[in-house]
């Protein structure tokens, strides 16, 4: 017959017991590893980034608000910038308040003349029309997009993807 | 007690089968399937309506309400951003009884949303997260159950207002995503799996139906059962505990004197008797079927006639279409996230990840933080405990009513113009203030009264209050860009039209 030893029979086991746990647990991340990674999108199916919004003669000197792509765009003069409607605090889509005129205001040491503010309507966050945070619970300034002309057809580019300084000007 | 005998024809006429000895009653609840979820026994005190409030039977019946509904509004509806909205307007107009079923399943997980609360409420202030003295309980454990379910019911809330495809779910989803982005270092990307993309659309809707539908009342049902099994394997509701602390004072009966035949001829000693106070006695207990059966019958008969009064006169709301171009103003969370909506106006990170986070994770160690085993299950606990639960109540009406005030009259950038660091301003608010006055009350109380429990009944009393009251606030007292209003005064009209 053949005598094994208590002890190596123990560790037989011991070792037998660990191994079956560690391939479980590797077999639980190896199996739902496929289950969770197809749940992250390869592809998006999203408006472009990158989109025409008109000739710049179409805008008026002012303050315009492009409702289906969320952002502001100024024109003062000939010079041309875009804010973002998106407030940084929670996503909410902020509101245009004009002042009845125009103010000179130095803001974080950027001395221009202000239009207005936004007003946020979720949790009541303001900002400048130069995008600072001023009120409220909204982390940063709002977003500046690069803006460009299109070589084709001359109208507006706006580049959500790229976001550009405050003193950011495209003058036509 | 004895049990009543079927007598006129009436009781004959009402109630076909009544056990006439606590034997038959037994047997019954051994032998029938549905029974067998009870127990045999049930002590009188824990089927008192005033200990329990019977508040988990109501939550087990909202939940079938809305599982019965939910199923036939699958059939009627289709999670896709072009049909959604139309699908919910078919309902209220379309459908026969299409709006009763939805204000039914509307008014269902409000109420089933306000009866977690409660629950939470009656468990916390009767002590029925302690262990007591039953053998193999763990209702420590129990409570922690509880909390997911908690969780789970207000996940499953959320997902389902997302649904109807409206300008209130559209912007709900939108804000609470923003606020799971506010995580640090993970949030963009737990927002982005959330979403299914970097914006809320048809990946968000098919994912929020499917966690509504399947995985979260799955997930519900499941954790639910097994919340109820340790209710019995923890030896019933913890008003049980009093019937053991009296047994335990009562002197026990001396043994009988006996005469038994031996081989020896007479022997004379004592009886064997059980002398374990955990046991409960024969009169202090009744069969579960009729007592407890009957019970739920009514409680589930108030239930649903509740449900269907309250869904004949309340309307279930449905705003316009989802436009992500336009945010209402205000735009506001149903009632039981106002009070949340109402700290995340002072910082994303702190109202809506650090307190909620806290807040969670503390109610889950209550019982771990807290382990004295005295006088469970009575509410307050004690003299002190009621005394101290008073002071803790209007010290959160005191600090809430000034938080609230301090964060309306001197807004942080106000007062700090010259500070740029986010940091600053999300460590110091209201809302921290707040959260650090509910951790000086505790350990304030555990110094002065040594006792875990009662610095948790001011703490959790405390906590209460300001619930209520930060929900009153942001559901009564906001009015357009979130702006401080009282009742009576009238909202301003917007006619700037962006």
């Amino acid at each position: 017959m053949n005598e094994v030893k208590p002890e190596n029979s123990e560790s037989r086991r011991g070792f037998l017991r660990k191994l079956t746990g560690w391939l479980l647990g590797v077999g639980v991340v190896v199996g739902s590893w496929p289950l969770l990674r197809a749940l992250i999108p390869n592809v998006h199916y999203e408006p472009p980034k990158r989109f025409k919004v008109g000739m710049p003669e179409a805008f008026t000197p002012g303050v315009h608000f492009l409702d289906e792509h969320r952002l502001f765009l100024f024109r003062k003069d000939n010079a041309f910038h875009a804010v973002s409607g998106v407030c940084t605090h929670l996503g909410c889509t902020v509101k245009f308040s004009p002042f009845n005129q125009d103010k000179e205001m130095t803001v974080r040491k950027f001395t221009y003349l202000s239009a207005g503010e936004f007003h946020c309507a979720c949790h009541g966050s303001r900002f400048h029309d130069e995008g600072t945070n001023f009120a409220g619970p909204a982390p940063r300034p709002l977003k500046w997009f690069q803006l460009e002309l299109s070589p084709e057809d001359g109208q507006l580019v706006v580049d959500v993807a790229q976001e550009v300084d405050r003193d950011f000007r495209l003058v036509v | 007690m004895s049990l009543l005998p079927k007598k006129g024809f009436w009781d004959r006429l009402l109630w076909t089968w009544r056990p006439q000895t606590d034997r038959e009653a037994g047997e019954a609840v051994v032998a029938n399937f549905l029974l067998h979820w009870f127990p045999n026994r049930v002590t009188l005190k824990s089927l008192a309506v005033r200990y329990s409030l019977y508040l988990g039977t109501v939550l087990m019946v909202l939940f079938g309400i809305l599982t019965l509904t939910g199923v036939v509004l699958m059939f009627l509806y289709v999670p896709s951003v072009e049909r959604a909205y139309w699908g919910i307007k078919d309902l209220d107009y379309a459908v026969s009884f299409g709006w009763f079923l939805r204000r039914v399943h509307r008014i269902s997980a409000h109420l089933m949303v306000a009866a977690v609360f409660l629950h939470m409420f009656r468990v916390f202030l009767t002590g029925s997260y302690k262990k007591g003295s039953a053998v193999g309980s763990n209702r420590p454990f129990n409570w922690v159950l509880g909390v997911v379910l908690l969780i789970l019911t207000l996940f499953l809330s959320f997902t389902g207002y997302l649904l109807p495809w409206d300008q209130l779910a559209f912007w709900a989803i939108t804000v609470g995503t923003n606020i799971a982005a506010s995580v640090p270092l993970v949030g963009e990307q737990i927002r982005e799996f959330l979403l299914g993309g970097t914006l809320v659309g048809q990946n968000t809707l098919i994912r929020f139906y499917v966690l509504h539908v399947v995985f979260l009342p799955l997930a519900l049902f499941g954790v639910a059962i097994w919340h109820m099994w340790r209710i019995r394997k923890d030896g019933g509701l913890a008003v049980v505990e009093q019937l053991r602390d009296e047994n335990r004072e009562t002197a026990p009966e001396p043994p009988e004197k006996t005469k038994t035949w031996s081989v020896l001829g007479i022997a004379s000693g004592a009886s064997v008797t059980v002398m374990d106070p955990s046991t409960i006695r024969e009169e202090d207990a009744v069969p579960s079927s009729p007592f407890l059966t009957t019970r739920l019958v009514a409680v589930t008969a108030v239930t649903l006639i509740v449900v269907m009064l309250l869904s004949i006169f309340v309307a279930a709301p449905l705003e316009q279409p989802a436009n992500p171009e336009v945010t209402p103003n205000p735009a506001k969370a149903p009632w039981y996230f106002l009070g949340l909506q109402e700290l995340v106006g002072y910082s994303a990170l702190i109202g809506g990840v650090v307190i909620p986070g806290i807040v969670l994770l503390g109610l889950a160690l209550i019982p771990y933080l807290d382990r004295e085993q005295r006088r469970i299950g009575y509410w307050f606990t004690d003299k002190p405990g009621k005394r101290w639960g008073a002071i803790g109540a209007l010290w959160g009406l005191l600090w809430t009513v000034g938080c609230l005030a301090f964060g309306i009259r001197f807004p942080m950038r106000s007062l700090f113009p010259n500070i740029e660091s986010q940091l600053f301003f999300d460590l110091i608010n209201p809302a921290s203030l707040l959260l650090l006055s509910f951790v000086i009350l505790y350990f304030l109380v555990l110094k002065i009264t040594s006792s875990t429990r009662t610095a948790a009944i001011a703490t959790f009393c405390a906590f209460i209050v300001a619930f209520i009251l930060l929900t009153w606030t942001g559901t009564m007292l906001r009015g357009p860009n979130w702006e401080f209003f009282w009742p009576w005064q009238p909202w301003p009209t917007h006619p700037i039209p962006f």
